[in-house]
């Protein structure tokens, strides 16, 4: 599930090499931490976060189907 | 920004097919959904009604995924994946994500929920708000009662929650 926050984040982003996915995994669940440069913030999390609402509906929908629960940090 | 300078200059939406084609194969192999998707291009011309020019029709097993809870997955994979191939947010419209028929079928409940709720507002003279929806959806509702002089519509509220409000017609007033 990082590659796939990797892809879409890099996709996103004007700096796709600054982006930086970690997954820290617990028992429940995990979560994928995301880097970006901080001009590219604003890119990620979208008008309203409408962006970032869309790409955790995403994760949370791929983490369904393997029955795990994933959550996304969009780190400052 | 040049891509975005680009898309206002009249960028050919055909020049976005490419990297949107590649992005979503990549995006639905990392996500292990299990789908295929096809690009077609609508043979009619675009109305104001229907602007879509370009349709990616989804198929496969994970298909109902797509369209459960009011299509939440299809509208999030579409409004994702336009922003990154840097299609400017005003020309969305142009090219619709969709499966199953839902686009549709969704227009079609969502006319006939404007016409009812109308009808409610003309019987009681008391305004009526809808669900909040997409920017997608409010503007179907807006363009359903356009002809309706008895009544008028506002979006009100912000982000996931804007909603459309129908209210009584008022007699226009002056600033």
């Amino acid at each position: 599930m990082k590659e796939l926050i990797e892809a879409i984040a890099k996709a996103l982003v004007d700096n796709p090499d600054q982006v930086v996915v970690r997954a820290v995994e617990g028992e429940q669940i995990t979560v994928l931490e995301l880097r970006v440069h901080p001009s590219d913030l604003g890119k990620v999390i979208g008008k309203q976060g409408r962006t970032a609402r869309s790409v955790r509906t995403i994760l949370n929908a791929a983490g369904m189907k393997l029955k795990k629960r994933f959550t996304l940090e969009i780190l400052e | 920004m040049e891509s975005a300078g680009a898309a206002k200059s009249g960028r050919p939406l055909e020049s976005y097919l490419p990297s949107l084609e590649s992005l979503l194969h990549e995006v639905l192999r990392h996500s292990g959904f299990e789908l295929d998707f096809s690009i077609q291009k609508v043979p009619a011309p675009p109305t104001e009604l229907e602007s879509t020019e370009y349709v990616v029709e989804f198929s496969g097993r994970d298909a109902d995924l797509l369209i459960e809870k009011n299509a939440t997955l299809l509208n999030a994979l579409e409004y994702v994946l336009l922003k990154a191939v840097r299609l400017e947010e005003e020309h969305f419209g142009r090219i619709t994500f969709d499966c199953q028929d839902w686009r549709r079928l969704r227009a079609e409940e969502l006319k006939l929920t404007a016409q009812i709720a109308a009808e409610r507002v003309e019987e009681t003279g008391d305004p009526f708000s809808l669900n909040p929806m997409n920017p997608r959806e409010r503007r179907l509702i807006h363009l359903a009662l356009k002809d309706r002089p008895e009544v008028r519509t506002v979006s009100e509220g912000v982000g996931a929650e804007r909603k459309v409000v129908i209210l009584p017609a008022t007699p226009p007033r002056r600033r």
